[in-house]
């Protein structure tokens, strides 16, 4: 029995039905992940499987000889490969190679001989642009670049401003930093299949790669990502650690995996590009914006950068915004959680903030100024209450506290993102004749919740419990699903399995009807019963109507299955957020503490509450860890990245988060939205700006470790109360 | 990783003659003491280290012991801590909580439980620098054989401002610093016998010693244990927190400034101890960590502080005297005021603390 129903209705139930849409649900897949019991792909083990890893160039930038016979000399060191002798940034994968286990890799690794013939780099911005600099990006040093606005407009607009200021925003290269380093195990010992378990947010996108490296038709390659430890949107494709795993399965015809180091993925494993924004910001003696000069660098080493562009998510009367991507000898940015967002925000938030400053003017009244959206508004509002506003002694002026006090300041800053569904997701809804029920998409779950907010949709529509519903993801060969960037997953796939799960509920209630030979329309699934009327009874049904159980036993023999697919009107597009920063300055040892954070955002219609709380607090302690800690640290002169493990790069720890208030803004009409990635744009600039409401010192680069936080107050005290 | 020889003597004897090289074949790189390895296997990963072979300690008996040792008829009686007794030991003795403070402090301000239940005392003292070039195993720098401290004139924020040259780095044991400022004692053992000393002097600057090393260990010779006074050392028959009487109480406290409020080395650590007789300071001990290759002991500041008032200017003084020999390299000057504002917070601490 198939599914068909064109007409059968699939929109999501009303606020008042939902037993379980947006409530706080448990990851259905939590306790597997807590006890060790899911698997991902590193923890695949196959009979036979040869261990693999690729060979980061020693030398950011030349050509090398790559000699891999020492290596293949050791006994046990099975097979590898040469990628490239042109090597365009440190830690360029040059060859791979594959060993019987992990300790002859090791052996092996140590004894490949890369011969450095010819070096050349510019690690650094200053290197990049210098005269004599060797070219390093593809079009040159500086590429793509391009003014939006009339410069001498905006000079003129910015001549007559009542207030204006000034300033340049640095912001150093991110790193991902997945739990789970980029990894690929690929069954394949010859023949004319394979199944390639990669750590990926592409499972179906990324079989076709797998196949075509291989040599193999597309239906005869299986991929399978059943956990994932974190992509943050470096892990869209096969990769290099695919390709190279799937290269040396073919030269060894024996299962081989190939994971990263943490020190590879450090070098080579895609980061968020860097910033330099130099900006100037006017604004009318109320406060109205009114022009912006500014200049974007972007250093996403050999790649472009990710940048949205000034002045962001403000209406400014007259701007001229020049943009560029200054490329250095390191690997390419990749994106990352809202690519290019949180640096236009620490900028751009920054310059806002400053002018209001400036003008004396209450921070929140001249964002409101300049933000259309009356959502904006009301969120900006909610976070100022939530994080004591009113309260606050310091609202148009910055405290000046003594020196070797502390002083406690609030800081706010605004997203936008969009999130929305597109076509492309599919799932299929099972119910078996023992009274089991399956949901199936080759989507993955990126640690975001995917499996359970499938099961909840599906148990909402059929009556049931969440734990009565077995979800099976992760297998391109289930039905197809979109890879997971820019938020979309929820958006996405949640229509497809409202859809297959209406279909299923519509079959099912019309299988029984006929069987119980019962008119559809009086027949309900609910609290895990097939029933009736409440007011009267049907001759085959009894009062109490029939357990879950009882009335699948009346389903033919092959049970029920009904193919959903992406349904427009199920989702929506296009989010606000707000947050507030609470911090302390120790002005006497440049220490910030982050006391409390505020969120208010819309995300349309909330699957599982907890979830997208969940997603909102991580995406927080992300945005704070980036402004209090990451940083990519290089010296340009001995052409090294210095920071490539977690003691030299500091991410945040759980000292450091504090208390996190989170509020969904629901707008009842709308459908799914992603909300992945809104959440962690505004939270470095809201610490910036909270930084300066309590000391007076702005911090223009991060990370705002204590050396910077120190130097800004010296240069805030030393500018007689300047900024 | 590199293979490695792992050796498990039973006695001390046998560990220190192991430290020969002899007994390694020729061209082999000389033979490691394993304690609890938090920092040599991640030297070890990090092909800092390339050791022939391994001296496993954790065999030999006694060495993990927290024993009170007589000290010529004084009472309470000197406390003599084995090199192997861990951090997380270190951090819940009940007599080191009651006599010793500042060292369970330290102790407990060292990375995570994990490692605290791992780390011994000896290894935490033996640390090698974590320069930011030293780990870095690309960087050939002076630490490592090289002609050159990268960090003088490259990255160097975490570096020294006091007695630095010509390496730059900074003792990172957080313990050290503590310790010196209770006047704690090294012994050492070697195949001829043991010697005992100051643990002040122990630790070498790079200017003084080889600047490979960060202290006095012979080539054959491991640090057996560690001796606290009885007395507290600080001048004359004095009791640590014995009376409150008019030999006066003795007030210690250890602060610890990190980049990352857990789980990180010290930018700047204070132990700081003060004799106290009517309010006024009759013997001090101050000790900075991060900042110096050593435990840096600020004699000036502690002969500042002697027989002065128990109150805020004599504190910001002594920091002034201590931070006056400061050089800073391009990137670390925040170390100063920083280390200013924590002897200061130390000072404070200790006269607030009442009796």
């Amino acid at each position: 029995m198939t599914g068909s129903g064109a007409d059968v209705d699939h929109s999501w139930p009303a606020v008042f039905e939902r037993r379980l849409i947006g409530k706080r649900v448990p990851r259905v897949d939590g306790p597997a992940k807590l006890t060790g019991k899911a698997v991902y792909t590193q923890d695949v083990r196959l009979p036979r499987m040869a261990w693999g890893r690729l060979v980061p160039a020693p030398v950011a930038g030349g050509k090398v000889r790559v000699d891999l016979a020492p290596a293949l000399a050791i006994e046990g060191v099975l097979g590898g490969i040469v990628l490239g002798e042109t090597v365009r940034y440190l830690g360029q994968p040059v060859a791979a190679l594959a060993a019987e286990n992990s300790d002859l890799l090791e052996d092996g690794l140590a004894a490949v001989v890369v011969e450095v013939v010819e070096e050349g780099w510019a690690l650094t911005r200053e290197q990049s642009l210098a005269p004599d600099a060797p070219r390093v990006g593809r079009r040159g040093n500086r590429s793509g670049e391009r003014t939006r606005g009339d410069g001498a407009a905006a000079r003129r607009a910015l001549a007559e401003c009542a207030a204006t200021i000034e300033g340049t925003w640095q912001m150093p290269i991110q790193h991902h930093l997945c739990l789970e380093t980029h990894s690929a195990v690929v069954d394949y010992s010859g023949g004319e299949s394979a199944t390639v378990y990669l750590s990926t947010q592409g499972t179906y996108g990324s079989s076709f790669e797998a196949a075509e490296e291989l040599g193999l038709k597309a239906a005869e390659v299986r991929l399978v990502c059943e956990h994932m430890g974190g992509g943050f949107g470096s892990k869209f494709d096969l990769g290099i650690e695919g390709l190279a795993a799937c290269r040396l399965a073919k030269q060894l015809k024996r299962p081989v995996r190939v994971a990263n180091s943490r020190r590879d993925e450090f070098l080579f494993a895609g980061n968020r590009s860097g910033s330099r924004q130099q900006i100037r910001l006017g604004a009318n003696k109320g406060g109205h914006l009114r022009a912006l000069v500014a200049e974007v660098e972007r250093f996403g080493g050999i790649g472009r950068g990710s940048h949205p562009g000034l002045p962001y998510i403000y209406e400014v009367r007259e701007s001229a915004v020049t943009s560029s991507s200054v490329h250095t000898s390191t690997d390419s940015s990749r994106a990352m959680r809202a690519p290019g967002h949180p640096q236009a925000s620490f900028a751009m938030e920054g310059a806002v903030d400053l002018v209001a400053i400036e003008l004396g003017l209450d921070p929140l009244l001249l964002r409101k100024r300049n933000l259309e959206s009356e959502v904006y508004h009301r969120q900006l509002d909610r976070v100022a209450e939530l994080i004591g506003w009113e309260q606050h002694a310091h609202r148009t002026s910055p405290a000046s506290p003594a020196a070797g006090e502390r002083s406690s300041g609030i800081g706010f800053a605004v997203s936008t993102w969009g999130g929305g569904g597109r076509p492309g997701a599919r799932a299929e809804v099972r119910i078996e004749r023992d009274g089991t029920v399956s949901v199936a998409s080759a989507s993955q779950d990126l640690g975001t919740g995917t499996r359970t907010h499938m099961a909840v949709v599906v148990a909402e529509a059929l009556g049931l419990r969440v734990e009565d519903v077995s979800v099976h993801i992760g297998d391109s060969r289930l039905p197809r699903s979109v890879t997971s960037g820019g938020s979309v997953t929820s958006a996405c796939l949640a229509p497809a399995v409202q859809d297959a799960a209406s279909q299923a509920r519509a079959e099912f209630l019309k299988h029984l009807g006929r069987v119980l030979d019962a008119p559809v329309g009086l027949l309900r699934l609910e609290d895990r019963r097939l029933l009736g009327p409440a007011d009267w009874e049907l001759p085959q049904l009894p009062a109490a109507g029939l357990d879950w159980g009882q009335a699948c036993a009346l389903l033919g023999s092959t049970g029920l299955s009904a193919q959903g697919e992406f349904q427009r009107e199920l989702a929506s597009s296009g989010v606000h957020g707000a947050q507030a920063a609470r911090v302390e300055v120790d002005t006497g040892t440049g220490r910030v503490a982050i006391k409390e954070f505020a969120c208010v955002q819309d995300c349309g219609l909330v699957l599982n509450r907890l979830a997208v709380e969940s997603q909102i607090r991580g995406a927080i302690v992300q945005a704070l860890s980036h402004g209090m800690l990451e940083e990519r640290v290089v010296d340009g002169g001995l052409g090294l990245v210095l920071s490539a493990d977690l003691m030299n790069y500091k991410a945040a720890v759980c000292a450091q988060v504090p208390e996190i208030h989170v509020e969904l803004d629901q707008d009842q009409g709308r459908g799914v939205v992603g909300v992945g990635e809104p959440p962690v744009i505004p939270g470095v600039a809201a610490i910036a700006n909270a930084i300066h409401n309590a000391c007076g010192a702005r911090l223009f680069e991060t990370p705002f470790t204590p050396d910077r936080v120190l130097r800004a107050l010296s240069a805030a005290t030393g500018k007689d109360g300047g900024r | 990783m590199r293979p490695f020889e792992m050796w498990e003597p039973s006695e001390v004897a046998q560990a220190v003659a192991l430290l020969d090289s002899a007994h390694l074949a020729p061209g082999s790189r000389a033979p490691r003491l394993l304690a609890g390895g938090q920092d040599l296997l991640g030297e070890l990963k990090d092909d800092l280290a390339r050791p022939a072979a391994l001296i496993n300690l954790k065999g030999i008996a006694g060495l993990d012991e927290i024993e009170e040792v007589a000290s010529g008829g004084q009472s309470p009686h000197a406390l003599r801590i084995g090199s192997l007794v861990t951090l997380a030991r270190i951090a819940d003795n009940a007599t080191l909580q009651e006599r010793y403070p500042l060292l369970c402090a330290a102790a407990v301000s060292v990375g995570s439980p994990q490692i605290r239940s791992q780390a011994t005392l000896g290894g935490n003292l033996c640390q090698r620098p974590r320069c930011i070039y030293y780990r870095n195993a690309a960087a050939l720098c002076l630490k490592k054989g090289g002609r050159e401290c990268f960090a003088e004139g490259g990255v160097n924020r975490h570096n020294a401002i006091l007695g630095g040259g010509p390496s730059w780095i900074v003792h990172p044991s957080d313990l050290a610093p503590a310790l010196v400022a209770l006047d704690a004692s090294v012994e050492l053992t070697s195949p001829t016998g043991t010697r005992e000393l100051s643990l002040a002097d122990f630790f070498t600057l790079p200017a003084d010693g080889d600047v490979l090393r960060e202290n006095r260990l012979g080539p054959q010779e491991m640090i057996t244990s560690l001796t606290l006074p009885a007395g507290g050392g600080m001048t004359g028959a004095m009791t640590e927190k014995a009376t409150g009487g008019r030999s006066g109480d003795v007030r210690q406290v250890y602060m610890k400034f990190r980049e990352r409020e857990s789980f990180d080395f010290a930018l700047v650590s204070v132990s700081m101890r003060v004799r106290v007789v009517d309010d006024r300071i009759r013997a001090a001990r101050l000790v900075l960590g991060g900042v110096a290759p050593i435990p840096w002991r600020c004699l000036g500041a502690e002969r500042l502080l002697a027989d002065k008032p128990l109150e805020p200017q004599s504190f910001a003084a002594a920091a002034q005297v201590a931070l006056a020999a400061a050089e800073p390299l391009e990137q670390n000057a925040y170390k100063v005021p920083l280390a200013t504002t924590l002897i200061m917070r130390a000072g404070a601490a200790l006269t607030a603390e009442t009796r």
